[in-house]
């Protein structure tokens, strides 16, 4: 079995008006060693659902996750520890220091406090924060946090990364490290679940994508394929102001267009 | 072997919480030490020379020893409820670390375990301290060092536990203000903390009883003054300790968990 293995994941909630609400519906896709698996999809599509859902955080309606063959929701505690997760929001323990914290959470992980400062010295070096090992939390830009908010995910060396758009709102040159080091983790094996609403990040790292809107997977396949299956070669026309129109290679973005008609940058920005 | 996993999760969050204690030391002696402290010399010392000895069911007793034993139990429910209410709805709603914590392999209810856990032995540690003042004054028997410290922390979790509930039910940390002066400050002011309740009229007494701090009271003052023992105090305080654990990591379990 591979390393992350989704099987006909379904979510529904109750809504406060006693209905319910389905955020992920039969979603099923594996993550290999080595692969970097991008999901795709607007703010509400079932992204950060799914992922809850492959921690083991929500229970899933039906279906299951598997995490190295590991079963999450029947032992949850086995099955994460070789689980690494960002989170899309900020959860990083603003009483500590960021080395301090990198430490403590290792041991979450079993890992022994003089291994969790060996790891945690390094990470903060790789990622660029060893000047700020012993800054606050609220001290970091939020860059920063980004950045250390990834470090915490790799402190326990996963082997199964999942990735909650970790470089929103940060600058090209910061983005550019992160993407580095997620390439240099998929290099040793991890196996990475990308989780993004920016085309080009994932064109750049993802060796498979799945779009997902409304809760369903609508393709899964390299982005290549997905653009040359439903975009062809030719080139495409687009407005990019009034009167302005840019003649541009197919992307993916135009392979969302294409499957969901939603313009995704537009419905991510959406309340 | 389960269940000695779980129980090292629970560690793992609660030397958390211990770590942060540790490196603000100075800060938590300040916050958690100095109201006691202060309600001892102004009630214990300050009244007390004005009230002198009283007699409380059949019992001689100066009222700063009175006092001090009610400061016990002011002290448990002040330091476990606020611990938990504001600090946990800081740590639930603005830090998210009770959810960064639960998808490493410590679950959920052991994030909220060793959270009740810590609450109460922090506010323990606050009586055991208040414990030792009025040893060290005469007012109760050394003996006292010991028996206090498993009903404070008892009656800590308790406190803890319906401060973790008001935090997991509020939607704004501004909404913990009325369950503070809609609950505690009654409790505070009604159960015996600074007077027998005896000297309430009677249906105010039998309010005073259905809260879980007269009970805490009536035991401290069992243990620390031999005061007769109110026996019908333990299953109270037993079935509001087990309802409120229950009923808080319910709360906060519905409360992140979709």
């Amino acid at each position: 079995m591979p390393p992350l293995r989704v099987s006909h994941l379904t979510k529904r909630y109750r809504t406060r008006d006693g209905g319910s609400l389905e955020a992920v519906s039969d979603v099923s896709f594996d993550v290999s060693a080595g692969e970097c698996f991008g999901l795709l999809g607007p703010n509400g599509a079932g992204k950060s659902t799914t992922i809850q859902c492959i921690t083991g955080f929500y229970p899933p309606t039906s279906g299951e996750v598997f995490l190295g063959g590991i079963g999450v929701q029947r032992e949850p505690k086995r099955a994460r520890r070789i689980l690494g997760v960002c989170a899309q929001d900020e959860t990083l323990d603003s009483d500590f220091r960021a080395l301090d914290q990198l430490v403590r959470y290792a041991t979450f992980f079993h890992v022994p406090v003089a291994e969790g400062q060996r790891r945690a010295r390094a990470l903060l070096e790789r990622f660029g924060l060893a000047e700020k090992s012993a800054e606050q939390v609220e001290a970091l830009s939020g860059g920063m946090k980004r950045r250390l908010q990834v470090a915490r995910a790799l402190i326990s060396e996963p082997t199964v990364l999942v990735l909650d758009e970790p470089t929103t709102g940060l600058d090209p040159e910061v983005r550019r490290v992160l993407w580095q080091i997620l390439m240099e983790e998929r290099g040793k094996g991890a196996a990475i679940l990308l989780c993004t609403h920016y085309m080009d990040e994932a064109e750049r790292l993802c060796d498979r994508v799945g779009i997902i809107a409304k809760g369903r997977i609508l393709d899964v396949d390299s982005p290549r394929s997905l653009i040359a299956r439903h975009m062809g070669s030719t080139e495409v026309e687009e407005e990019v102001r009034p009167g302005a129109i840019w003649r541009r290679p197919p992307n993916l973005e135009d392979v969302y267009l294409k499957l969901t008609g939603t313009r995704l940058h537009a419905a991510a920005e959406a309340p | 072997m389960k269940i000695l996993d779980s129980l090292w999760g629970v560690r793992c969050v609660w030397l958390r919480y211990f770590d942060v204690f540790r490196k603000s030391i100075r800060y938590y002696l300040v916050t958690s030490f100095t109201e006691p402290v202060l309600y001892l010399l102004s009630f214990g010392l300050g009244v007390g020379a004005l009230v002198g000895t009283m007699n409380v069911n059949g019992v001689p007793v100066s009222y700063r020893s009175f006092v001090f034993a009610g400061i016990i139990g002011q002290t448990v429910l002040f330091q476990g409820f606020y611990e938990a209410s504001f600090g946990g709805f800081v740590r639930m709603y603005y830090q998210k670390i009770f959810s960064a914590m639960a998808v490493t392999p410590i679950t959920l209810s052991e994030v909220l375990w060793g959270e009740l856990l810590w609450d109460a032995s922090k506010a323990a540690v606050a009586a055991e301290v208040v414990t030792l003042i009025g040893v060290a004054m005469g007012d109760f028997a050394p003996l006292a060092l010991l028996s206090v410290p498993p009903v404070a922390f008892l009656s800590s979790l308790l406190f803890a536990a319906f401060g973790l509930a008001v935090a997991a039910r509020a939607q704004s940390i501004e909404e913990i203000s009325y369950p503070q002066y809609l609950v505690i400050f009654p409790m505070f002011l009604f159960c015996g903390v600074f007077y027998p309740i005896e000297s309430l009229p009677g249906w105010l007494q039998w309010a005073a009883w259905a809260l879980p701090l007269t009970s805490v009271v009536s035991i401290l003052r069992t243990l620390t003054l031999d005061f007769p023992f109110q026996y019908w105090a333990v299953p109270i305080l037993a079935a509001w300790l087990l309802l409120l654990v229950a009923y808080s990591r319910r709360a906060m379990s519905g409360r992140l968990v979709k």
